[in-house]
Formats: C-alpha cells, sequence, structure tokens
C-alpha cells in the first residue's frame, strides 16, 4: 500500500472502530434504519462519497484499490450504509455522464443517495431491460419495475437500466418522483431492500448515459461491484476468523480452551489460508482495474469466484466452531455469514462469474 | 494472466542473457528427461550434466552469494532464471547440497569445512543426500534415536536414517544424530557430515509407488567419523538444521509448475486422448482450478515483494507450501482424469534421456500418472501439510 492508502485505511478503520458500534447496529435495524444520518454525514465529510470521481469534477480522484479498502472495513464493520453502492454509482454511472455537475453537488454533500437499478428477475445479467425509456410528445418518460435493489430503503434516488432506441440508458430518478412506487422490505443482511415500478417524466439531465455508452458503463459497474464485493466478502470473512480465533481461545470445555484441539486448530488454518489467498487476488483485481490492463475484467471475475467461495466456506466454519452462541441474532459472527451470502449473489454471482472468467480464458 | 511484479526494474535483458544460455546449453537430450520429471528430481545423470553446464556458466548456485560462487542476483533475478529454466525443461539436479546444506554450511561451518566442501557442491562433483527422518522419528524429528558417542577425535555412530532421497548416488550425507541421552529431545542433538564411503554403512534403495528408486534407508553400524565433520556446536544440531527453515521461507515458487501443468491440461483436453470430453462439468472445474493458482501466484508475489523489502515472510511460506502442493495435487487429478485409461501404461525407460523408442501411453501421457501418483508425497515431505497447518495455528493464529 501506498503511504495515502495507509493514512485512508486507519483514518476509515478508526471512524468505524470508534462509531460503528454492533449493538447500536442492531437496535436501529430493529427501527428499519438502515442508514444512519450521523454516519452518512460523516462519510461525506470525509470525502468518501466522492472518492472514485475525477479530480475535474472536484472529486478526489482515487482508484479502485482505495474503494476497496473501505469495502473491505464495510464488510468486517458490517456497515449497512450503502457506501459502496454509492461509490459505484458515482464511479461508473454519474462521473462519466455529461450532466455529472447537475448531480454531484448534492452527491458529495450526501444529500443524494443514487442506487442503480438493474435486476428485473432474481438477479440474472440483463442487457435487455423490459424497463423503456421512451420519448413521447410530452418528452421523455420511464415506465417498468424494477426489483431487489438492495440497500433500496436507503435510496433517495434510483439509477434505473432500462432499454431505449439507443440501446440502453441509465435515468437518475428520485425516489419520491410522482408515478414512482417503491416498495421496501427488510433483508437478512441489514441493508433492507427495495422493488420499484416507474411511470414517471424525465427531464434531458436526467438521462445520465445512453446508447453505447450506457453499456460500457454497465460492464464498469459490473465489473467495480465483482472486485468490490470480494473486497467486502474478504473483510466480513476475515473478520469472521478473527472471531473465531478469540472465542475458542476463551471458550473453555472438558477443562480447556476449544482452542487447544488441534482439530479445531487446523480448521481455523484453512480458514486463514484461504482468506489470504482471496485478499491476494482481491488487491490483485484492484491494481489490474487501477493500472487498466487488458485483463481487468478476468481477474475481477476470479476474484468474485474465490470470494464467493471462501467467504461462504469461511463463514460456515466460523459458526461451527463457536457453537451455539453463533446461531443466535444477538452474537455478530452470524452477521457476516449472512453479509457474505447476501454479497455472492450481489449484481454478478459466483456462478455467472466463472462463465464470464472462462469466457476470457476460452 | 500477467502477474503485477512487486519489483521495479527492467529485466527483460536478463531474462534474454538466461534464455540465450538455455538455447545453447539445455540439449534436447537434456530438455526431454527434464519434461519427462516425474517428481522432485529429474534422470540423475541428466541432472549432474546440467549442474555441471550451470557451474560452467557461473550459474551453479544462484541464490548463494558471490564469494562463494553465487550469482549475486536480486530475489527477480533469481526467479526469472527459475521459471526459464522450468519453462525450457531444463532437468532438475539434485539439490540437498545446494539448496540445504550449502547455506547450513555458510552460516555455521569453520574456514576449513567452507574450503573442504562448498567447493565440491557447487560443481556437483560431490552429491549429498540429507539423513534426518528415521523410521520412528517423521514428523516428530526431534525424537530421532541414531546416536553418535564420542570416542577419542571420533564419532561412533550407530542408527538408521530413512526418506534418504537419492542415498544411493550420494558420496556425502549430512545428518542429525544423538549426541547427548540425557538431554531434552532438541538439546541433545547434533549435526555430522558423513562420507559415505565410510565403513559401517549400508545403503538399502526401496521403490517408490511409481516403480523408480529415489527413495533409500542408510544403515550405520559403528560408523566412525571424525570430530572435525562436527558442524556447528556439539548439541547444537537441532539449532543448526533449524537455520535452514528460516533461509528457505519465502523462497518457494510453486506456480510456475502449476502453470504448467494447466497448460498441459489444455493441451490434454483439445488432443484426442482426452478422456474428458464428454464431461460437460469438467471445465468448470479447470477454470476453478485455474482460479486458485492465480491467487496463489498473486500471494507469491505478496511475499516475493516483502522480501525485495526486507521483510520477513513469516509463516506466510507455511500458507504457500500447503497450497502450492495440495493445488498441484489437484491438477495432477484433473491430468489423469483428462488422459482416463490413456494414463494406466507403466514404462520406466522412457523417463531417460537416451530413450527414442515408442510409448505405450499417448505421447502427452507418458508421465501423468507417475506425477499423480508422486503427488501423494508432497504433502507429506518438507514438513507435513498438518506440521504447516501447526505453525500456521501457532505462529499466525495465536492458537
Amino acid at each position: 500500500m501506498t503511504e495515502d492508502q495507509v493514512l485512508l485505511q486507519d483514518a476509515a478503520e478508526r471512524y468505524l472502530r470508534d462509531s460503528y458500534d454492533f449493538n447500536a447496529r442492531r437496535e436501529r435495524l430493529t427501527r428499519g434504519v438502515y442508514t444512519d444520518p450521523q454516519h452518512w454525514q460523516a462519510f461525506a465529510e470525509m470525502g468518501w462519497l466522492t472518492l472514485p470521481v475525477p479530480e475535474h469534477l472536484d472529486g478526489l480522484g482515487l482508484g479502485t484499490r482505495e474503494c476497496a479498502i473501505l469495502a473491505e472495513l464495510c464488510g468486517r464493520y458490517l456497515v449497512t450504509e450503502p457506501l459502496i453502492e454509492v461509490l459505484m454509482s458515482a464511479a461508473t454511472l454519474i462521473a462519466p455522464s455529461p450532466h455529472a455537475a447537475a448531480w454531484l453537488g448534492q452527491l458529495v454533500s450526501g444529500e443524494l443517495i443514487p442506487l442503480a437499478a438493474i435486476d428485473e428477475c432474481a438477479g440474472r445479467r440483463n442487457e435487455r431491460p423490459a424497463t423503456v425509456l421512451s420519448r413521447g410528445d410530452s418528452g421523455w418518460r420511464l415506465t417498468g419495475v424494477k426489483k431487489w435493489v438492495s440497500a433500496g430503503p436507503s435510496a433517495t434516488h434510483f439509477i434505473v437500466l432500462a432499454s431505449c432506441d439507443e440501446g440502453l440508458a441509465w435515468v437518475l430518478c428520485p425516489r419520491d418522483a410522482a408515478g414512482v412506487t417503491c416498495e421496501t422490505f427488510p433483508t437478512h443482511d441489514g441493508r433492507g431492500g427495495a422493488n420499484c415500478s416507474f411511470d414517471t417524466t424525465i427531464e434531458e439531465h436526467q438521462i445520465l448515459l445512453a446508447g453505447t455508452a450506457a453499456l460500457s458503463a454497465l460492464e464498469a459497474y459490473r465489473e467495480l461491484a465483482m472486485t468490490l464485493s470480494s473486497a467486502e466478502i474478504l473483510g466480513a470473512a476475515h473478520a469472521a476468523l478473527n472471531t473465531t480465533v478469540e472465542y475458542t481461545k476463551q471458550r473453555v470445555q472438558f477443562g480447556q480452551p476449544l482452542a487447544s484441539f488441534q482439530a479445531l486448530q487446523h480448521r481455523m488454518a484453512n480458514m486463514l489460508i484461504q482468506v489470504e489467498l482471496t485478499r491476494s487476488l482481491v488487491y490483485a483485481a484492484c491494481d489490474a482495474a487501477d493500472g487498466d490492463t487488458p485483463d481487468r475484467s478476468r481477474f475481477a471475475c476470479a476474484a468474485k469466484v474465490k470470494a464467493s467461495t471462501v467467504g461462504r466456506k469461511v463463514s460456515q466454519e466460523a459458526i461451527q466452531l463457536h457453537g451455539g452462541i453463533a446461531t443466535t441474532d444477538e452474537y455478530i459472527v452470524g452477521h457476516f455469514f449472512k453479509r457474505i451470502t447476501a454479497l455472492e449473489s450481489w449484481v454478478c454471482s459466483r456462478g455467472e462469474a466463472l462463465r464470464e472468467f472462462m469466457a476470457f480464458s476460452g | 494472466m500477467n502477474a503485477s511484479n512487486p519489483i521495479p526494474g527492467d529485466y527483460t535483458a536478463f531474462r534474454e542473457t538466461v534464455r540465450e544460455f538455455l538455447a545453447s546449453a539445455l540439449t534436447p537430450e537434456l530438455a526431454r528427461a527434464g519434461e519427462r520429471t516425474t517428481s522432485v528430481f529429474s534422470d540423475f545423470e541428466a541432472g549432474r550434466q546440467w549442474q555441471s553446464a550451470l557451474h560452467a556458466r557461473g550459474w551453479g548456485a544462484p541464490e548463494w552469494p558471490l564469494e562463494h560462487g553465487g550469482t549475486g542476483w536480486d530475489i527477480q533475478q533469481r526467479y526469472i532464471f527459475l521459471e526459464e529454466c522450468r519453462l525450457a525443461n531444463a532437468p532438475n539436479p539434485v539439490m540437498m547440497g545446494i539448496q540445504m546444506l550449502g547455506p547450513m554450511l555458510m552460516h555455521f561451518g569453520t574456514e576449513a569445512q567452507k574450503a573442504a566442501y562448498l567447493p565440491g557442491i557447487i560443481s556437483g562433483d560431490d552429491v549429498w543426500c540429507q539423513g534426518y527422518s528415521e523410521p520412528g522419528s517423521g514428523s516428530d524429528l526431534a525424537s530421532l534415536k541414531t546416536t553418535a558417542d564420542r570416542v577419542g577425535d571420533e564419532y561412533v555412530v550407530n542408527g538408521t536414517k530413512i526418506w534418504t532421497s537419492m542415498a544411493h548416488y550420494s558420496n556425502w550425507i549430512f545428518c542429525l544424530v544423538r549426541t547427548d541421552k540425557n538431554a531434552k529431545p532438541q538439546a541433545g542433538i547434533s549435526f555430522l557430515l558423513i562420507d559415505m564411503a565410510t565403513p559401517g554403512i549400508t545403503v538399502t534403495p526401496f521403490s517408490s509407488l511409481d516403480g523408480e528408486i529415489e527413495q533409500c534407508q542408510v544403515f550405520f553400524e559403528d560408523v566412525r567419523v571424525p570430530v572435525s565433520n562436527l558442524l556447528g556446536e556439539e548439541n547444537q544440531g537441532w539449532t543448526v538444521a533449524k537455520y535452514l527453515l528460516e533461509f528457505e521461507r519465502g523462497g518457494q515458487h510453486f506456480t510456475i509448475d502449476l502453470k504448467k501443468q494447466l497448460r498441459k491440461l489444455q493441451q490434454l483436453v483439445t488432443s484426442d486422448a482426452n478422456a474428458a470430453a464428454d464431461d460437460p462439468t469438467f471445465a468448470f472445474r479447470i477454470a476453478e482450478t485455474e482460479i486458485d493458482v492465480i491467487a496463489l501466484e498473486q500471494t507469491e508475489l505478496r511475499i516475493k515483494g516483502s522480501v525485495a523489502a526486507g521483510e520477513h515472510p513469516g509463516a506466510l511460506s507455511s500458507l504457500v507450501k500447503v497450497s502450492g502442493t495440495e493445488l498441484g495435487q489437484q491438477c495432477a487429478e484433473l491430468l489423469i482424469e483428462a488422459a482416463g485409461q490413456g494414463a494406466t501404461p507403466w514404462q520406466s525407460e522412457v523417463l531417460a534421456p537416451d530413450y527414442q523408442g515408442p510409448t505405450a501411453a499417448p505421447e502427452e501421457c507418458v508421465t501423468t500418472m507417475a506425477e499423480y501418483i508422486n503427488s501423494r508425497a508432497t504433502t507429506i515431505y518438507g514438513g507435513t501439510a498438518e506440521i504447516q497447518r501447526g505453525i500456521i495455528a501457532k505462529h499466525v493464529l495465536g492458537l
């Protein structure tokens, strides 16, 4: 890591360690508060929300590696605010838009929480959405239904992937606009979700990208999602391992700490081996993206496959090695397990990533 | 997939120099022996010839310091050299002298010992084997029972060593022996250098599962060894042996060979001999393995970067050993599945560099089964996978 990356990591870790309390998080979620306004304001003040936005657009101009530092910490501290989602929207959908200037001011201040709305049925890759952006006598109109928007209850805006005459379009639409209905629901990973329907008028500056630019943005969004969800899984899996190590050192059965049993030691060693292998691959995917190497997408796919496999295994083992306590909602380790499970299929599933990896190899 | 190199600098010219040397020195016979290597060791004669060619070029022991005939290469140059040799199918010489004994001699040896032994090691004229394990002492090495009793200016050695690779070709053996039966196990061990021609030594080779002979048991009956052949202090043998573990750490590169295995697999699945052609899941398994190999490669690069920065990679090397050997086994399994019955013929003579005759197995599968069989040993020798996991549990996780 560079010096600046270490500074970013230290500052972010300090904030989350001191302020992001697990019990406060649990209590807040029972009230249906998925985004804590104080946390979000703090994220904005630390400059995180426009971290990957180029400097000429008043962002910090940082890369995938820096986003991954935050993603890893979000995994470790079980952050329910859609920080990663907003970084992805900012980097791949808003910054490249000719209308970026119209939105970035609200983004940097934290007022705008724009989440991409892509899925129309269970998370499959969708380059021909049934949601349509069309031009009528009275201007642009967006019509269609989007499902499974992770962290949807936290959104102020949706960036909707729609079909249009030019192919694809990304349309930024306020959640409270006339003709937008949004049905929210709790989710097991603590972020909440939303299904939305759109039958609403659209102004020119809301059409962020259209045509080939929109298609490339979809590719960029998916690639960044693969890398950052892998980084978040990495953070959560490593935290699940550390929790397990600490617990087995304390927990006494048969007159000795669980950690003294070789059968358990070797399982924890396996967890560490797999977490560290995943770390190498996730960081390599970041470096490939930031270096814009020809194999950057292939690295992102590889990272998603590895992180999903390892995240599942490590978080399952974490529960098993703890025993009964890990099956209660009051205890933290099951929450790593639930978040990792949600991330496995988020935007691009393990299976899709594997097939795409093979297509690159073919 | 190109791995990002953690070490800055332009090594193109260096790589070219290595390639030029390989193009001229590595004869087709030697490369053939290298390609048909089925374990750690290539055909012995081919390995010996190759070591002498390397020595003649001044590259007999790239890792050694310049003053002892090493190259002075940095970590990246050493890696490139290894990579080019492996890709060109250079055979593996018997490396126990160069890789194991050499560093210990340089650190613990007297000037007389260094002068006596280092030149023969680097030239390949002396072949050294390692006498550590015993029938009753495998992973629990410190329980070893071979004794060395001091009588005047000599030690009298009695006992037996096993898994002594290539002892039947060796003229020297370095041994851990017990010199104090009353001390704690590790504290009563000494490190002795023994001439294999000494009366009282018997070497009994035995076949490995693949039918080849690499392993031996060595018996010592009243073998008289001069006290001057003691390396380090008496009863400090455990410290001498442990130093090597420190020296070795971070120096292992499994992915060069793993990528070769993956390439072989690609060749096999696109050839007529592909027994897995009708299995639609096979391509997925190859891809998953390839992803694991990339993850390991990136981990090796992380370690290389930290070594280059002067850091100690510590137990990350145990991680690489476990992961590298287990992935090698996984690749070997895919290879025998792809080869199917084509992998079953056992034809020892094809491993020799001068073999010109027909092969019973399809050309691309002649070594597949032997490599699979021998891959099972990789998680046993050099510290079993269980010992490595124990190291990770203790030194990384603090369990």
